[in-house]
């Protein structure tokens, strides 16, 4: 359906007509040149200039191996709260409670294994169940209240923040133990645990997402959801599902920072909503014309870091992440409407 | 005495990445006339339509003139307060009411501020679609709107406000979801445009309404003018070989042998419907037709489960009652092509291939869940072939297509389901003849293979030339049965607009006991 005014004048008609439609996908030739095309993989371009232009600005720092693995690895986490994040926004939800669904794991966790006295495996299990009920909470709320996923996760959201304070009493949760700290960090193949269980749930979503029926069915609710329904698809179900996976996956996220840190720390979650949402948007421009996705989104997460590391290794004060983020953010969503692929946004708008 | 026309395009070309769109097309209108733009689908009708607009920008060496009120000729931007547009997506905006969708097009001046004088508000725009034949609420959402209240609509937006009555009004296929005796209302609308000195570009695939309204007949043909006659020279043969580029015979479907009843529908109610009851054969094609509220907008939608609906069972085969649910109503082999294509019959964004496939994608599951993509890609090329897509690109996003060829793909993804009972509303809305011809083929396999359809239409002839009976709807309840020889267009047009006093005494001829009403 048409989204834009066309008052008798002239300026606007509808979708189709607005808006050039992604080129159509054909073999080799053309299609490797188009594949390369700026538009098309822009954020591996970006990742090119940044990394000549640091390369030059702060090599001693920068051209170091040992950079490169802790940045790697500190960004596996938003790398896998972002993957997590693709499966709503490709059903057309937004998720804005996936930042306080980390919180709220990273603090549960550190709460059961001290307070609770629980075995590390136990712990783990319960927190991710607690996961796909904040999940499974976000998506009642919005497929059978029939609030705007935006309010119902906002609303939902301040909700795990006080339950986090309320669990935390605003307090560090202090002397987690050992084996459990060395779960996010052991090295298997020559990287942390935390990059490895990143890499293998993106694969995972990827595969979903892009190589079974029931991922036509996720971007079909996230692209169409009337005709969607309409072909047979279980909308609402495919929307509860995909903010239930997104619930674990954030909680899976949760339990690997307080690994990490060492301690439950009851402010970590929400900064992590931003960097997640702006991969997820930076992402569905890349490879897909628009559509959420996974890989793009892993590339974004990754090269929204190597900007932020650079300016940090170069001596920019703390606020400079925020900035950085914000105005990538931004500038990729002003760009992509820009170029006339705005469904990402208007589909995350519906539901 | 040649007057100078008020609208005038020189040399136009469009060039979409691999499509040459239009192809030096070059196209004056004079005032008081009414051009009438054919052509297959895919052939640019829209594509100029938009260029006009403005949504296009056109290849250089365009140019495009507009008379102003002085005489003088406008180019760009200020040519554009002169055209105005019903696009053939209508161009309105789902979430804002009636009001508020007209409200737009005006200019703000001083208002801006002052507060709606509501009531006031809602008797002028009431009254406004009212001139057009709509009688509706002007306060909700259009888009709970009918689609053919849509139209009204957006004819009415178009018509308002004009400052002098020579501008140019361009239609683009405005009449898809109207029926014939609506269309009428439209087209004095129009006509008295025209005759107060205003220009009109229609475009339609309807032939008879061409040949009826027009003064004028322009063909396109893969983007290039190839016909340009005075509109009484031609007649629907002659037109739709001027639009094909062959002759196309008229047929009649040949009735099959008919088995047992596959749909079975009783005191179905809900939106315009009242107790509605009817059965459907297998190898039975039953027509529906109806003004606008009659209730053909709704029946397949409400039979399907597609909208709510308070009352009444539906039966597939000798099968337990369906639930009014999509999905239940899939499984129990039912079919549903709606008529608001873009919002609910494809999704646009999405490519051909993935339309094709979504509503029976289990075929193509692997026992671990995947997809088997080879064969998706083979059952895709079958259907792209077999519709005859133009142009025949899988991969491409259904909404880079014309409207025709969505159409297509809303049908095709159907019939690959294979199902028993095919509700299809408005089926060959926007699709031209020849396509029409060949989607009715397909369609008739599918019947002569066992397959009961539903064909709810506001296109008279089309219901003549396929169904095996016409039922006629009115006040949400069905009046009158037409089959055989009585089934001709000019008895159905009858039966259809018959004033509401003979509607309440059904005739008697040719009852089917399924079809009467309580
Ligand atoms: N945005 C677009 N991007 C690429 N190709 C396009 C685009 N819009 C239209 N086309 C192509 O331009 C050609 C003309 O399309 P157009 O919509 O003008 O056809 P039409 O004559 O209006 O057809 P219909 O009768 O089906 O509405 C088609 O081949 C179509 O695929
Ligand atoms: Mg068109």
């Amino acid at each position: 359906m048409s989204t834009e005014i066309s008052p008798q004048t002239a300026d606007a008609s509808d979708e189709v007509a607005a808006r050039p439609a992604p080129p159509p996908r054909k073999r080799a030739g053309a299609g490797l040149l188009r594949t390369l095309s700026f538009r098309n993989i822009s954020a591996v371009y970006v990742f090119v200039v940044l990394f000549v232009v640091y390369s030059f600005w702060v090599p001693e720092t920068f051209l170091v191996w040992g950079t490169w693995t802790s940045l790697f690895d500190a960004s596996a986490t938003t790398a896998l709260i972002a993957v997590g994040l693709v499966l709503p926004f490709a059903a057309g939800v937004f998720d804005l409670a996936i930042g306080a669904e980390v919180g709220l794991a990273a603090i549960l966790v550190a709460w059961l294994l001290t307070s609770g006295e629980m075995p590390i495996s136990q712990a783990i299990l319960l927190t991710l169940v607690a996961g796909a009920v904040a999940g499974a909470a976000s998506g009642l709320l919005i497929v059978r209240a029939r609030i705007d996923s935006f309010i119902a996760t906002l609303g939902l959201s301040s909700v795990l923040l006080a339950a986090i304070a309320w669990v935390s009493n605003g307090q560090q949760i202090l002397n987690l133990p050992l084996e459990f700290q060395s779960l996010a960090t052991d090295r298997h193949f020559g990287v942390t645990n935390a990059v490895l269980i990143t890499l293998v749930v993106s694969l995972a979503i990827w595969y979903v997402l892009e190589r079974t029926p029931l991922g036509r069915r996720v971007y079909a609710t996230g692209s169409g959801p009337e005709a969607a329904r309409l072909s047979g698809v279980h909308t609402t179900r495919v929307i509860v599902v995909c903010l239930i996976a997104s619930g674990v996956v954030a909680a899976g996220a949760g339990i690997l920072i307080s690994s990490r840190l060492g301690v439950g720390a009851p402010t970590v979650g929400p900064s992590y909503l931003l960097p997640a949402i702006a991969a997820v948007f930076l992402g569905s421009t890349q490879f897909k014309g628009g559509r959420p996705n996974v890989w793009g989104t892993v590339i974004a997460v990754y090269v929204l870091a190597v900007g932020v590391k650079g300016l940090q290794l170069g001596g920019a004060p703390v606020w400079i992440p925020d900035l950085f983020n914000g105005a990538a953010l931004l500038i990729a969503v002003g760009a992509a409407r820009y170029q006339g692929r705005s469904r990402p946004r208007a589909a995350a708008r519906k539901g | 005495m040649e007057p100078t026309p008020l609208l005038s395009v020189r040399n136009l070309s469009k060039t979409f990445p691999g499509v040459l769109a239009l192809d030096q097309v070059s196209l004056d209108v004079h005032a008081g006339e009414i051009v009438a733009v054919v052509g297959q689908n895919g052939s640019g009708k829209s594509t100029l339509v938009k260029v006009l607009a403005g949504v296009y920008e056109p290849d250089p060496g365009a140019h495009i003139e507009v008379r102003d009120g002085a005489g003088n000729y406008l180019t760009g931007q200020r040519a554009m307060s002169d055209l105005h547009f019903i696009h053939q997506d209508l161009g309105l905006v789902p979430e804002l009411s009636t009001i508020e969708n007209i409200d737009i097009g005006r200019p703000l001046r001083h208002r801006g501020l002052t507060p709606y004088p509501r009531r006031a508000e809602v008797r002028e725009f009431s009254a406004q679609v009212a001139e057009f034949g709509g009688h509706f609420d002007v306060t909700v959402p259009v888009h709970r709107l009918t689609a053919a209240e849509r139209t009204i609509v957006a004819i009415a937006r178009a018509m308002d406000g004009w400052e002098r009555p020579d501008h140019v009004l361009v239609l683009d296929e405005p009449t898809a979801a109207l029926h014939s005796d609506e269309v009428k209302l439209l087209f004095d609308a129009v006509r008295i445009v025209a005759a107060r000195g205003g220009a009109v570009v229609f475009i339609s695939h309807r032939l008879d309404e061409v040949t009826s309204l027009a003064d004028r007949v322009v063909a396109l043909r893969d983007g290039r003018v190839v016909g340009d006659t005075p509109a009484h020279a031609v007649d629907n043969t002659g037109l739709a070989e001027l639009i094909v580029g062959r002759r196309m015979e008229e047929t009649r479907r040949e009735p099959g042998p008919i088995g047992k009843t596959v749909l079975s529908v009783q005191g179905l109610s809900g939106a315009t419907l009242d107790q509605l009851s009817l059965e459907l054969r297998a190898g039975e094609v039953v027509g529906v037709s109806g003004l606008l509220g009659s209730g053909r907008e709704h029946l397949c939608g409400l039979v399907f489960g597609a909208i709510p609906r308070t009352r009444g069972v539906v039966h597939v085969a000798a099968g337990a009652p369906v639930p009014p649910d999509p999905r239940a109503s899939i499984a129990a082999g039912m079919a549903y092509v709606p008529a608001d294509r873009h919002r609910s019959g494809v999704i646009l964004p999405m490519n051909v291939r993935e339309n094709l496939t979504l509503p029976a994608l289990r075929p193509l599951r692997r026992w671990w869940g995947g997809l088997h993509a080879k064969r998706e890609g083979a059952e895709t090329a079958h259907w792209v072939d077999r519709i005859q897509l133009r142009p025949a690109l899988p991969e491409r996003a259904v909404a880079a297509f014309s409207g025709g060829n969505q159409q297509k793909v809303a049908l095709a993804k159907w019939l690959r389901a294979g199902p028993r009972v095919l509700l299809l509303d408005e089926p060959t809305q926007g699709v031209d003849i020849g396509a029409r011809a060949a989607l009715y083929d397909i369609v008739g396999q599918s019947v002569a293979a066992g397959c009961a359809v539903l064909i709810c239409s506001s296109d008279d002839k089309e219901l003549v030339a396929f169904c095996d009976r016409v039922l006629v709807l009115r006040d949400g309840r069905v009046v009158d049965e037409l089959s055989g020889d009585e089934l001709t267009p000019q008895a159905l047009l009858e039966a259809t607009v018959a004033p509401s006093g003979a509607a309440t005494t059904p005739s008697t001829r040719h009852r089917n006991g399924t079809a009467h009403v309580h």
